[in-house]
């Protein structure tokens, strides 16, 4: 498996899309930074609430969503996938190291991100921080896993991944109350109230339990969809 | 299909068991069927798969090798199942027409990959062994991205042979080699398939198949055209016209008695004073054209059979 995951890291790790990324992760930290600095900015609490929207419900799956995606995609359309089927290695054994390898390169990247977003909105708020930290890491991984299975699935995972984190996690999540319990976005959230529930605390979120049980569950279920594909599939 | 599966092959292929078996196996993609009821079995040497561009070779030789799904029928390989079947390929070796690489990886390290891959014990022997095999120790620790297309073909061949695999499969292998390299390339087929090994090689090149093959599949239009020694298959298409160029002193002479008997369909003189004769019964035209000769007090300078290469049967068993 090691040789599967040092592999995927350097796939995953081209220059226009480690600029792409860390360009976009970058935003919210350079949004807090601004606001430290100027005087007549918004109130905190809504500032707050905002930058961490976009940093958990945009920018980390539309980066996690290049990353990710890519794990497969690239060798699909590179058709170097048969390079690892033909090897007498179980299928589990090529999908878990892409994914994390995937994981590996999206979270160092969030995590940052969010430790710095964190530091320069909540004033330093150790607590606030981690939570956010935490939070965001949990979710690279739980969009890692669905990323990596679309990337698998077609080699139109972009667009199936643009349309999911836009339609379902942006705009469904939020008008449909019952979409929550399946939006990687609120399990994130729920985990971040779950260590700081100063700062995070809102009526709309799953309790702790439910979120990481689903969390798990849906890491679970994608997995093996996707052991189960790269068995079933006709490999070009 | 003409089948010379019964005549005489190369070597002792009659004796041994087959190690692969196709039976039955079609293929198709929606309303398009690319293989259709082939059925036929490889034993150990090389056997070559031929057929032009389109004919559904690429599509076998991936069922066979476990990468696509049969649509119908069944393909086994050393008795077993070869789709979803991992631990069948430390015993395989496959190299996929495409040659795609990964370009940022050496080629040594290509090589050590697919060999750890592959659960190769002492590995850097091994991987030598294979690079030296192919010929390209002074560009093993060079990206694969800066290599020609030849050399990487031949790279990809080193990551293949780096388990010593028991079959090697390969697709059109011979895709931009040059001319030393092909040569290079078919003495190390050759040798590997005297060790007892089962090779099978899929080319449009007849020439290719012709040199090395002991037994060729010839596929065309998804269906097994042909199947057994290239020399047998000829035989058995006993429908075929043959064509026979004819030099001789006095070729209107000739060609005018020529036209008479009975195993000649056909008689040209070409524009170098040649005669073309096209004859269904050779065997019998071998016979009466020395004494048609004698008769008529003609000198011939030299017989010579204009199609009898693998291109010519190909041709033929593809236009009708």
């Amino acid at each position: 498996m090691w040789f599967i995951y040092r592999l995927t890291l350097r796939q995953l790790s081209g220059r226009w899309r480690l600029l792409i990324t860390v360009l976009l992760t970058a935003l919210p930290v350079i949004m807090g930074v601004v606001h430290t600095l100027v005087e007549d900015a918004p109130p905190d609490h809504d500032f707050q609430t905002g930058v961490v929207g976009m940093l958990a419900g945009v920018i980390l799956p539309l980066v996690v969503l290049a990353i990710a995606s890519a794990a497969f995609t690239n060798e699909i359309e590179d058709r170097t996938l048969a390079n690892l089927t033909l090897t007498p290695i179980p299928r589990w054994k090529i999908i878990l190291p892409k994914l994390l390898g995937a994981i590996s390169v999206a979270a160092p990247m969030i995590a940052i991100s969010g430790i710095l977003t964190g530091y320069f909105i909540y004033e330093g708020d150790v607590q606030a921080i981690a939570s956010l930290a935490v939070g965001a890491v949990v979710a690279v991984v739980l969009y890692s896993v669905v990323f990596t299975w679309a990337g698998i699935m077609t080699t139109k995972a972009i667009g199936f991944g643009l349309l999911y984190v836009f339609l379902w996690e942006v705009t469904l999540s939020q008008i449909v109350p019952g979409v929550r319990f399946l939006s990687f976005n609120h399990y994130s959230m729920s985990i971040m109230q779950a260590i700081d529930e100063r700062r995070f605390a809102d009526e709309d979120m799953l309790s702790t339990g439910v979120a990481i049980g689903a969390s798990v569950g849906v890491f679970v279920i994608f997995l093996l969809l996707s052991v189960r594909r790269l068995r079933r599939m006709d490999v070009p | 299909m003409t089948n010379a599966s019964d005549a005489p092959t190369n070597g002792a292929l009659g004796s041994q068991d087959a190690v692969i078996k196709v039976e039955n196996v079609s293929r198709w993609f929606g309303n398009v069927v690319s293989v259709s009821d082939v059925s036929f079995e490889i034993k150990p040497g090389i056997t070559g798969l031929l057929g032009p561009n389109g004919a559904g070779k690429t599509t076998l030789l991936r069922m066979i090798t476990g990468l696509a799904d049969v649509s119908d029928g069944k393909v086994t390989v050393f008795g077993e199942s070869v789709r979803n079947n991992p631990a069948l390929y430390a015993r395989i070796g496959v190299m996929s027409e495409h040659e795609t690489v990964y370009q940022f990886m050496k080629g040594r390290d290509f090589v050590k990959m697919m060999g750890q891959l592959r659960g190769v014990k002492d590995i850097d022997n091994a991987v030598d062994k294979a690079i030296n095999l192919v010929d390209l120790s002074d560009a093993a620790y060079r990206p694969m991205g800066t290599y020609s297309r030849g050399m990487r073909q031949r790279m990809r061949l080193a990551a293949t042979l780096v388990h010593e695999p028991e079959i090697l499969l390969l697709d059109e292998p011979l895709n931009g080699a040059d001319p030393r390299q092909r040569v290079h390339f078919q003495n190390l087929l050759l040798s590997y398939a005297s060790l007892g090994k089962t090779v099978v090689l899929s080319s449009h090149i007849l020439e290719e198949v012709e040199q090395l093959a002991d037994t060729v599949l010839l596929i065309v239009n998804g269906k097994l055209a042909a199947s057994g020694d290239f020399h047998a298959i000829r035989a058995a298409l006993d429908d075929r016209p043959y064509h026979v160029r004819v030099i001789s002193d006095a070729p209107r002479d000739l060609a005018s008695a020529l036209v008479k008997l009975e195993s000649v369909d056909a008689v040209n003189v070409d524009p170098e004073g040649a005669i073309v004769v096209l004859s269904r019964n050779v065997r019998d035209l071998q016979i009466e054209l020395p004494r048609l000769a004698k008769a008529s007090g003609v000198r011939v300078r030299r017989v010579e059979p204009l199609d009898d290469s693998l291109e010519s049967v190909f041709g033929y068993l593809v236009d009708r």
